[in-house]
């Protein structure tokens, strides 16, 4: 990486980027027998998503892949990465193609995008710091604490709906973050007393940092892919897809790599 | 990326990643900058000499510009354009648009700067009024809006990183990238930190570079006006 550095490399940088987006834009609309699919995701999410240096690995990213292996007629292009906010936007704005985000099926996003069948069914963990007094067992003794979640996400769904909806927590005692590192973060800080957080990726900073899972809350929420609405071929082909891995043993296998059961 | 145990070798192991960012960030910057300086000195010139309709319509547009968020600039050009465009160039376009409307503004207070006398005296010797702001005026003002420019170039140099919200690969967006991994998620201050002297040093260097371009070419005895 010693090389000169001149107006031409600055001017081919540049191009080299976009050069990269447009041909990928090019090709998803092409008119080929191969459709290509670009996927989007929001990083960030262990074990589900997560940056291994420029590289993109988790089990969505991998269970993708097994799943785009046994569609014919389609072929995967680079991934895509923005907030997990901005994703619903990316695929209504053809931005992307499809998300692969540890997504919870609900009702408001079933009626802008289309879910593939489910693939994971998790509950949501309230974690606390392990060194603290707070204890919380269920969701009433959260009141008057303040906590925090990633925005966007059923989690910060359940602390507005079950907590704040219900005047058992004021809104001024609830931090949304932009990733869930972010919450850890200010969780060790002392700055928040609890995190609202799926169960697997909960789990996964209770193994790395000083933080425990202090109660699960049942939700039996689902995980499923997003396609828009007017994407039928492809829905219909990834369940086809998820079906065979699910078949064949993949899907236990990756299951068993990036869960340990 | 490099396992290591302590942050900033976790930091330092990962250096080219992050000086990738750092290019991106510089050609954004630059790029932007340079759009801001083509549409923002010709604003600024009709919002000082223009008349009636063009100059009611730069007015208009500045302010209406100036007062949007940065960002929902940013997401509306990238998500919102008709047409789709790579992330670089939506967010050069939005940053570039942005700066335009600040930049007319320090153009135009340099040109009003440039007493009315030069302008009449240009005027009497036979100059056309174009001639005489391409030749006369805008040679004074530009100078004169070196220290503003400053301003303006480190401004949009740190609001490079809102490109974050679309997820261009600059210096930010890989910083973040860096912490949400496995091994970077107990870094997050230490690279924080990291980034934040990156963008002084950057800085530090854009304004002593205007400030020696401006000495060599300050109007001689033109201090004293």
């Amino acid at each position: 990486m010693s090389r000169e550095f001149s107006m031409d490399r600055r001017a081919y940088l540049a191009t080299v980027g976009t050069t990269a987006t447009v041909a990928l834009a090019g090709c998803s609309s092409g008119g080929g027998s191969t459709e290509t699919v670009t996927p989007g995701t929001a990083p960030g999410f262990q074990p589900f998503e997560f940056q291994d240096g420029s590289e993109l690995v988790g089990f969505d990213i991998d269970l993708t892949t097994a799943v785009f292996e046994e569609m014919d007629g389609y072929e995967l292009a680079e991934w895509e990465t923005f907030e997990f906010g901005s994703l619903i936007q990316a695929l209504t704005s053809d931005r992307i193609d499809f998300i692969a985000a540890a997504m919870t099926i609900t009702g408001d996003r079933d009626e802008t995008i289309d879910f593939s069948d489910p693939y994971y069914s998790a509950n949501q963990s309230v974690i606390v710091r392990s060194d603290g007094s707070f204890s919380p067992s269920e969701l009433g003794d959260l009141s008057g604490r303040p906590v925090g979640a990633q925005s966007g996400t059923t989690g910060e769904g359940i602390i507005q709906d079950e907590l704040i909806a219900n005047g058992e927590l004021e809104e001024s005692n609830y931090t949304s973050y932009d990733n869930y590192v972010l919450a850890v973060e200010d969780l060790e800080n002392g700055n928040i007393d609890a995190i609202v957080i799926d169960e697997p990726v909960g789990d996964t900073f209770a193994n790395q940092r000083p933080v425990e899972v202090a109660f699960i809350y049942e939700t039996g929420e689902q995980y499923g892919f997003g396609m828009r609405t007017d994407d039928d071929d492809l829905t219909s082909a990834v369940n086809d897809g998820l079906q065979t891995v699910r078949d064949d043993g993949t899907y236990e296998d990756l299951t068993a790599e990036w869960f340990g059961s | 990326m490099l396992l290591q145990s302590g942050a900033w070798e976790y930091i330092a192991a990962n250096w080219v990643y992050l000086g990738w960012g750092l290019v991106f960030t510089v050609c954004l910057t630059a790029v932007s900058v340079v759009l801001g300086f083509l549409l923002g000195l010709p604003a600024g010139i009709i919002e000082t000499y223009g008349s009636g309709y063009s100059r009611r319509l730069v007015e208009r547009v500045g302010v209406l510009v100036r007062g949007t968020p940065i960002v929902i600039i940013l997401v509306a050009f990238y998500f919102l354009f008709p047409l789709t465009i790579a992330a670089f160039w939506a967010a050069a376009l939005g940053l570039g648009i942005r700066s335009a409307a600040y930049q007319s503004q320090i153009f135009r207070g340099a040109l009003q700067s440039v007493g009315d006398g030069q302008m009449e005296a240009a005027r009497s010797v036979g100059m056309s009024k174009l001639d005489a702001i391409r030749q006369v005026t805008v040679p004074q003002a530009l100078r004169r809006s070196i220290p503003g420019f400053q301003n303006e170039f480190t401004i949009v140099l740190k609001d490079t990183s809102v490109a974050y919200a679309i997820g261009l690969g600059e210096l930010l967006t890989r910083g973040t990238n860096l912490y949400l991994t496995e091994q970077g998620n107990t870094a997050v201050l230490e690279i924080f930190l990291a980034i934040s002297a990156v963008y002084f040093v950057l800085t530090m260097a854009t304004n002593l570079s205007l400030d020696a371009l401006g000495r060599r070419f300050a109007i001689p005895g033109g201090e004293g006006r």
